[in-house]
């Protein structure tokens, strides 16, 4: 397998062109990923279009579709707003913050036989510029912005793209498989307004 | 998360002064036509420990941002423009006795005074009749005012991060209300007038003390966000709790009620007719039962959408009343039998 060059993105358009290259190969090396996506210095003025929020929950603003092998998306989390616990749909998931911090919370699948609640297996807070990663054999995760007074943007990469994944109650472990909808794409609102979302949180 | 949306702001309008290390007297060398002409002034992460007294020249400011300063007070000079709408003064060390006298007669739209250190909700700001947001998130507060309810235009109010214990009744009188946050708090119950919220889109409550919500919240139509993780919500059906047995009036009266005795000013002392009137209608809708004082805190499962167990509670009027779903009281209660709600109005309800 060709070892593409790691030259640091200075801009978020070098740093999609990058992910374009590497995901050219049918393998995806999860530390090179991990990698530059980390090493992009966040700069607002590169994302703010496609940074919108909406006041009563999070938002995803498709940002590239990645030729059909993965989806970048920007996700917007007013104070307070936090996911589900959610799968990945047997994908590969990157999650950088470019504005603020996040709070990931994991977990293991459910037991069937589940008693006193899904336990949380970890938590830890990702800082500006850190990048995470998971996919479902690690486990299942919660995100939440848990401040109450700054706003975070998280840039989201998911290889092969998905449309659907499975949200859990975290005090009975039932899942539910969940339609995951845009709020804008490539900077423009979708016209799926009103939606209401199948989250629970 | 407040933006200026002022209609096409040109960029004369906008003066960014934020990270700048100003200090307190870093106003005083800007022109007078440059105060006249700007609209948002963004002061946020400077050093000021007070608002310079020149902020009163900026006579047609409409949005103002003092954020991530070391203000400890707001002096009277802010209320004299008459023009501004939105202020933020997040992350500062303002208190109680921070804000001036005068500051309820300023015409704000929008206020944010989260991060800071006050211990209750300042009653200034309750005298913002104009306001439709209002954030004290990340604060000291321990309660909130009934007087919260003459802010008739309030939209959003967000109160997430504080020590609450409880909710007033009175925030359910809010008919505009849409977005209202209580997480991180201590709160161990939810009044149930909430269900006067007409308005309510999304109700932030996670990282409580709840055990379980009151019934009365499936009537919020509108509900379509509704956080709950974090709480101690009760998962096995819980057998009826402490009945006090109805004192001899409570068994008069309901006896008067379930026959239908007509009863009057002229048969009974008024303190009766009085006490007849308040029955509460058992809200087992096949039982005609009523209760006065005396009634058993019954706790159901409800299941929305095939998906959660969300515990309602509801007072019926003896143990004997069951509700129609709980056939057999041990076991968790089985929702397709809850006919008194509709099938569409429980799935607009995401809970977890």
């Amino acid at each position: 397998m060709e070892h593409t060059e790691l030259i640091k993105p200075e801009t978020l358009q070098d740093l999609i062109q990058a992910l374009h290259e590497i995901f050219e190969s049918d393998r995806v090396n999860v530390e090179e990923v991990q990698s530059i996506m980390e090493s992009y210095e966040s700069k607002p003025h590169e994302w703010m279009k496609y940074a919108r929020f909406d006041q009563y929950r999070y938002t995803r603003n498709l940002v590239d579709e990645g030729n059909g092998k993965f989806n970048l998306m920007i996700l917007c989390w007013g104070e307070g707003h936090g996911s589900s616990i959610h799968d990945h749909t047997d994908s590969h998931c990157f999650m950088k913050l470019l504005q603020g911090q996040l709070k990931e919370t994991l977990f293991d699948w459910p037991d069937r036989k589940l008693q006193g609640g899904m336990q949380q297996k970890s938590q830890r807070v990702l800082l500006e510029n850190q990048c995470a990663y998971i996919n479902d054999s690690l486990g299942l995760h919660r995100v939440e912005n848990v401040s109450h007074t700054e706003t975070a943007v998280s840039l989201h990469l998911y290889s092969p793209p998905f449309q659907t994944c499975q949200t859990f109650d975290q005090r009975t472990g039932h899942r539910n498989t969940v339609k995951m909808t845009f709020w804008s794409k490539f900077g423009e609102r979708t016209a799926y307004a009103g939606s209401v979302s199948q989250e629970n949180n | 998360m407040e933006g200026f949306e002022g209609a096409s702001s040109s960029s004369e309008s906008v003066l960014d002064l934020s990270r700048l290390n100003l200090n307190n007297n870093s106003l005083d060398a800007l022109s007078e036509k440059r105060r006249k002409d700007t609209k948002q002034l963004y002061l946020c992460y400077n050093r000021m420990t007070v608002l310079p007294e020149s902020i009163s020249l900026f006579s047609n400011l409409e949005f103002l941002d003092i954020s991530n300063n070391a203000l400890s007070v707001i002096s009277e000079d802010i209320t004299r423009l008459t023009k501004l709408k939105t202020l933020i003064a997040k992350n500062n060390s303002l208190n109680d006795s921070s804000l001036p006298k005068d500051f309820g007669s300023l015409q704000l739209d929008v206020l944010n005074l989260s991060g800071n250190r006050f211990e209750e909700m300042p009653s200034q700001c309750l005298q913002l009749l104009r306001l439709q947001s209002l954030s004290l998130g990340g604060n000291r507060l321990k309660s909130i005012p009934a007087e919260i309810e003459s802010l008739a235009s309030l939209e959003l109010l967000y109160l997430g991060g504080n020590q609450i214990s409880s909710i007033p009744a009175e925030l359910a009188n809010l008919p505009s209300l849409c977005y209202l946050v209580l997480c991180d708090n201590r709160i161990q119950s939810v009044p149930p007038q909430l269900n006067k919220l007409h308005s309510l889109r999304s109700l932030s409550l996670h990282n409580n003390l709840l055990t379980y919500l009151p019934r009365e919240i499936l009537s919020l139509v509108h509900l379509q966000e509704l956080s709950l993780r974090g709480n101690p919500l009760v998962v096995r059906f819980v057998k009826d709790m402490t009945y006090d047995p109805p004192s001899l009036l409570e068994l008069a009266g309901r006896t008067v009620k379930s026959k239908n005795l007509a009863y009057s000013h002229k048969d009974l002392p008024s303190h009766l007719v009085n006490y007849l009137d308040m029955a509460s209608k058992c809200p087992n809708p096949k039982c005609a039962g009523v209760y006065f004082d005396s009634c058993v805190r019954h706790i159901k499962f409800v299941d929305f959408c095939g998906k959660y167990r969300l515990p309602l509670m509801h007072y019926l009027c003896s143990p004997e009343c069951t509700s129609p779903c709980s056939s057999n009281p041990q076991s968790d209660a089985d929702s397709d039998e809850d006919n008194s709600v509709p099938a569409d109005r429980l799935q607009r309800v995401l809970l977890g």
